[in-house]
């Protein structure tokens, strides 16, 4: 697979390149739609596709390529190794894909405030803590989509800002779109200079 | 950083468990296996007589008392009816002639500046019945020379027999194939010398035999008779060698075997029996603990079921996961495979060491290790390909 320039889930489509929110109450489907695009999830009515190409049709070796180089997800219940260092569960992700090299993750670990959290063990960190190392091991590997599933709910402000200026740079690297959902505690990308498109479930 | 999240929830006490179990089964496998070929290579025969298997068995007709004074009609020779009815047995794969030369014959060997002649009588049974040709046992008319397959009977009556108390010059089984004889052929009013040779020797042809071809060749000019024959000789490829339908059989039409090969094929059997017996019960063994490796492999894979499932979903492969678990059960059946040639090794010492006493030779161990290998590559095989596809049932699309 080359490239994906558009997904599609019934009539939403996402295009390459751009920015969304998708806006819902919560328990109205918002994770449910990325567990669909991501392939966690096949109990949709509506059809999924990657550039017009049904999902279902793709196979096993097809999905690790999407997951690995086209779509990076971060899911809202982080899925973190509890048994790892904050660096190796990065690492885990990016010794697949080759992207960063140690030092670079160790700056974004320091630019989210976790520069002294580097080799504690996942299951020792705060939630919010947890949510950063994990939104770093989403940016580990080139992608056309980031999803982001409520990827700030347990951040405050600072952190909130950091981590949307860390999304939009390496969104504008790779020409991708940033999907990302939300209950009320927003992404700040506004506060970064690009345009949302709002969708609501 | 993938195994060790993997190899948590792995049971030392459940691979201990299966590579103790699979040892015992592979060992009594290739143990009873490589016990059976030492004793049989021993006592069967195969070993000093290549030329002619153990499953054949040359049958004759008794001659009867009045024969000997000429006074009996009493026929030796098999009728065709005969032959039908003895192909016809269920344990008879084929039924081959013996070809009897109904020509003058006379061989005479120059050795050591003596000069030696007899009267002789040739046989011959199609190639298909030697179970393997000897090197130059073909008949060329346009350069012949005769190969010969002698009864080794004959050689030790002539050895110890008749040349130990003639004061004549015994012979040596290698040398005397490389005595050229004088063979003169007469009959039907032709007469003509050849050179033969002696190209093997065989326990179970109790004869002198040439090859059909030949035979067919010296009938056409020699003998009076286009017609062959009957043929007072059989020989007969028998599927289930010393069963009791055999001897039976055999008893009851008054047929007479060559040699003492049916009982050494009841042994043969016995121990064919013995040896699928015990063989069956190390497979049950080897199978079981296969069984229990494939229990511990789904219980550890299930265990691990989550792990697995998030590893797929940050982009790892189904083989890039199952590759520890490939290299996990390798590493044990390898040790399990090098720990059972070692029983094999030490256990084939032990019974050699008894077994040279009574005069029998040990056989290669290569054959068993050979054998174990291969039962462990398709064990190690199944179990790649068990884990194989639950990595691919766990992968989430």
């Amino acid at each position: 697979m080359n490239s994906i320039n558009s997904i599609s889930y019934g009539d939403i489509t996402f295009e390459r390149g751009a920015y969304y929110r998708v806006l819902a109450a919560s328990g109205v489907g918002k994770s449910s739609l990325c567990n669909f695009i991501y392939g966690i999830r096949r109990d949709y009515t509506k059809r999924v596709a990657f550039d017009g190409r049904d999902v279902a049709d793709l196979t096993i070796s097809e999905w690790c390529d999407v997951r690995c180089r086209h779509i990076a997800y971060l899911r809202q219940d982080l899925r973190l190794f509890g048994a790892l260092t904050a660096y190796d569960n990065i690492q885990l992700k990016n010794s697949l894909t080759g992207t960063a090299t140690r030092r670079e993750i160790e700056d974004m670990l320091g630019a989210l405030g976790l520069a002294d959290k580097v080799n504690w063990r996942a299951d020792r960190l705060s939630i919010g803590q947890q949510q950063r190392v994990a939104l770093i091991r989403a940016l580990c590997q080139p992608f056309d989509f980031l999803l982001l599933d409520e990827p700030v709910s347990h951040l405050d402000q600072d952190n909130n800002a950091i981590a949307a200026q860390m999304i939009v740079e390496h969104a504008a690297r790779y020409g991708a779109a940033v999907i990302t959902t939300s209950v009320g505690n927003n992404l700040a990308l506004e506060d970064c200079g690009v345009s949302v498109t709002n969708i609501s479930l | 950083m993938v195994w060790n999240l993997l190899r948590k929830n792995i049971s030392a006490g459940q691979m201990a468990g299966y590579a103790v179990a699979t040892l015992v089964g592979l060992a009594i496998v290739v143990g009873a296996l490589q016990f059976y070929r030492d004793i049989s290579s021993s006592w069967s025969g195969d070993s000093d007589d290549a030329l002619v298997p153990n499953d054949f068995i040359v049958i004759s007709k008794p001659v009867p008392a009045m024969a000997t004074f000429g006074f009996s009609s009493a026929n030796v020779s098999f009728t065709d009816d005969e032959i039908a009815e003895l192909s016809a047995q269920p344990w008879v794969a084929r039924v081959g002639r013996f070809t009897a030369s109904d020509f003058s014959v006379f061989a005479s060997l120059q050795m050591a500046g003596r000069g030696m002649s007899t009267s002789l009588f040739f046989e011959s049974v199609p190639d298909g019945y030697l179970d393997k040709l000897p090197e130059g046992w073909s008949f060329d008319p346009d350069s012949p020379d005769i190969p010969i397959i002698l009864s080794k009977d004959y050689l030790s009556l002539y050895n110890f027999g008749f040349a130990a108390s003639r004061g004549l010059p015994q012979l040596n089984d290698k040398i005397i194939t490389r005595i050229p004889l004088a063979i003169t052929l007469s009959g039907n009013g032709h007469t003509a010398t050849y050179v033969g040779h002696v190209v093997g020797f065989s326990n179970r042809l109790n004869t002198i035999a040439v090859p059909q071809d030949f035979m067919d060749y010296a009938r056409g000019i020699y003998s009076a008779t286009p017609q062959a024959p009957a043929p007072s000789r059989l020989i007969v490829e028998v599927t289930t060698p010393g069963a009791t339908e055999v001897t039976d059989y055999l008893e009851a039409c008054g047929y007479e075997v060559a040699g003492d090969k049916v009982n050494s094929s009841r042994v043969a059997r016995f121990f064919t029996v013995v040896t699928a017996i015990v063989v069956a019960v190390g497979a049950v063994i080897a199978c079981l603990a296969v069984f229990i490796l494939m229990l511990s492999i789904f219980l550890l894979l299930q265990k691990n079921k989550d792990t697995l499932r998030d590893l797929m979903l940050l982009g790892y492969s189904p083989a890039q996961v199952a590759r520890r678990y490939y290299v996990l059960v390798a590493l044990i059946n390898g040790a399990v495979l090098v720990a059972a040639i070692g029983l094999l090794v030490w256990a084939s010492e032990q019974w050699q060491g008894a077994l040279s006493e009574t005069g029998m030779q040990a056989t290669s161990l290569w054959p068993s290790i050979l054998v174990a290998t291969a039962v462990m590559a398709v064990i190690t095989v199944v179990n790649g390909l068990t884990i194989r596809r639950m990595m691919r049932r766990y992968f989430i699309s």
